[in-house]
């Protein structure tokens, strides 16, 4: 059979795995927080016996897209972006030690600050615990200030620092559940350099115009792959034909 | 089948969530005391189709592998209870609450309800009730010859009774408070309920730093802003045009192996 046909049919194949990586980029375009993924082909060559002729394309996830976005203004004083570089730590659903950008903060019924997906929200020893409290205030350096229940206005009390880092973006992966986390599954250290900016929230950072241009360049490619193997089936019928005169 | 369809789809119907919200929060524009809502996104599991490190022959390693996302979901809604403006309406039993606490309603089935909404009417027997008719907790029943009442900013109920110029204090109206007002479970009817997430609430008499002050003769606006939820809605609505793009696309892809092979 025509190796044609296989080498056409795994580049499509790819070309579809990609359009889903920048489906999925266009399906997040209003995530709080959210860091595109970029999508790249990598040339496999068959390495055997014979001829090398035969090269495969293979679609990876090189990295994330890790540049910051707008930070829109919300008015809700747990509403904390980072600005600049920088990430919350938050603590996975594995207990181990995760980044966010996304700062849509909340206070649950036990007095526990955690995100607004239900992740609790690190600071200086493990999650951070408020007391029962009529303000919570975050400041730009992550630092947790509350007016204690039944006190005055003028009493209020540091609570927690927010855990913020800032590791080498190199060394940083998006995991499966979109939290990012350093490689080899160290802790980074705090930064204190890092700043955030109560009463915003960060947008995603997809670029719509780039995620949709790229789906169309995707979708023209598919369709050359796929003239390839009609390419692939004529050239069979016209052999088969001249066999069949032959006889 | 051509991943992109299902992600797109989790993208269309998690905008089409946002749209809801922001139409809800446009038509209670002008609710007293409805704090609006947000829509939480967060980006659905990644499926790691290629393992990072995976070794592609003997001795050499992919340097990265292919994890690709499953779209987005909506996580939930927020509730922001930001303080709305003050509209002065100059009626004797509206009262609205400068601070963070609420009104407790008794509800005719025995529970508590608590709301932001402090349009208040007397009943036939004189108790100072919700526009549903439900009673203000704690109760607070105002004699039929008082010629006027008046409440504090501590909450304090006092009236003047027929000819008498000396005020005589009536009734303590209290208000709650909770750790997570966000953690509340929005009954309708501008009533809220008390759910594990919100906590138990604390109850005090108003003016305390905790609670917040009450003020006679005007009532709180809804705090949605009406340019913001605009705004929302074109962001939302073009997200929902890309998400059907990208449909549209995929399915142009596969209709394109139908005909060509």
């Amino acid at each position: 059979m025509d190796k044609l046909l296989y080498l056409s049919m795994t580049g499509a194949t790819q070309t579809m795995l990609a359009q889903t990586a920048h489906a999925n980029n266009l399906a997040n375009v209003n995530t709080t927080g959210f860091k595109s993924d970029l999508a790249q082909a990598r040339a496999m060559p068959v390495i055997g016996a014979g001829y090398q002729s035969r090269v495969y394309a293979m679609t990876e996830r090189p990295a994330t897209d890790l540049s910051s976005s707008v930070n829109n203004p919300t008015g809700r004083d747990l509403d904390v972006a980072v600005q600049g570089s920088g990430w919350i730590a938050v603590q996975a659903t594995d207990g181990g030690e995760a980044y966010t950008r996304a700062g849509e903060l909340q206070v649950d019924a036990a007095g526990q600050l955690r995100t607004g997906s239900g992740l609790p929200v690190l600071g200086d020893g493990g999650p951070i615990q408020l007391p029962p409290s009529s303000k919570i205030e975050i400041g730009s350096d992550g630092t947790v200030t509350v007016r204690v229940q039944g006190s005055q206005a003028r009493e209020l009390a540091v609570v927690d620092r927010i855990k913020l880092v800032n590791p080498d973006p190199q060394s940083l992966s998006k995991g499966r559940d979109g939290l990012f986390r350093v490689n080899g599954g160290a802790a980074a250290a705090p930064d204190p350099l890092v700043q955030l900016q109560a009463g915003y929230i960060e947008t995603s950072n997809v670029n719509a115009v780039s995620e949709l241009t790229a789906m169309i360049d995707l979708s023209r490619r598919f369709e050359m792959n796929i003239k390839m193997m009609k390419n692939a089936e004529e050239n069979a019928t016209a052999a088969a034909k001249i066999m069949q005169d032959i006889g | 089948m051509n991943g992109a369809l299902f992600v797109a789809k989790t993208g269309l119907s998690a905008q089409d969530t946002a749209l809801r919200v922001v139409s809800n929060n446009l038509a209670n524009l002008s609710t007293d005391g409805f704090k609006r809502d947000r829509a939480v996104f967060e980006d659905l599991v990644y499926q790691v189709t290629r393992q990072p490190g995976a070794q592609s022959a003997e001795g050499t390693e992919l340097p990265s592998g292919l994890q690709l996302g499953t779209g987005v979901r909506t996580a939930g809604t927020v509730k922001q209870f930001t303080q709305g403006t003050l509209n002065v309406t100059d009626q004797n039993l509206d009262i609205a609450v400068e601070g963070r606490g609420f009104f407790q309603i008794a509800l005719p089935n025995g529970e508590t309800a608590y709301t932001r909404s402090g349009r208040f009417q007397l009943s036939s027997s004189g108790q100072i009730v919700t526009s549903q008719g439900d009673a203000v907790e704690p109760q607070i029943t105002v004699p039929a010859d008082a010629t006027s009442v008046s409440i504090g900013t501590d909450g304090s109920v006092s009236v003047t009774q027929g000819g008498s110029t000396v005020a005589t204090q009536i009734g303590q109206m209290t208000l709650a408070g909770f750790t997570n007002p966000s953690g509340l479970q929005a009954m309708g009817g501008n009533l809220y309920q008390e759910t594990v997430s919100s906590g138990a609430p604390t109850t005090g008499n108003p003016d305390s730093a905790e609670f917040g002050r009450t003020i006679q003769g005007a009532l709180e606006n809804s705090n949605v802003n009406s340019v913001e939820e605009l705004v929302n809605m074109i962001s939302t609505q073009r997200a929902f045009e890309m998400n059907s793009k990208v449909i549209s696309t995929a399915d142009e892809m596969l209709s394109f192996i139908t005909q060509q092979l």
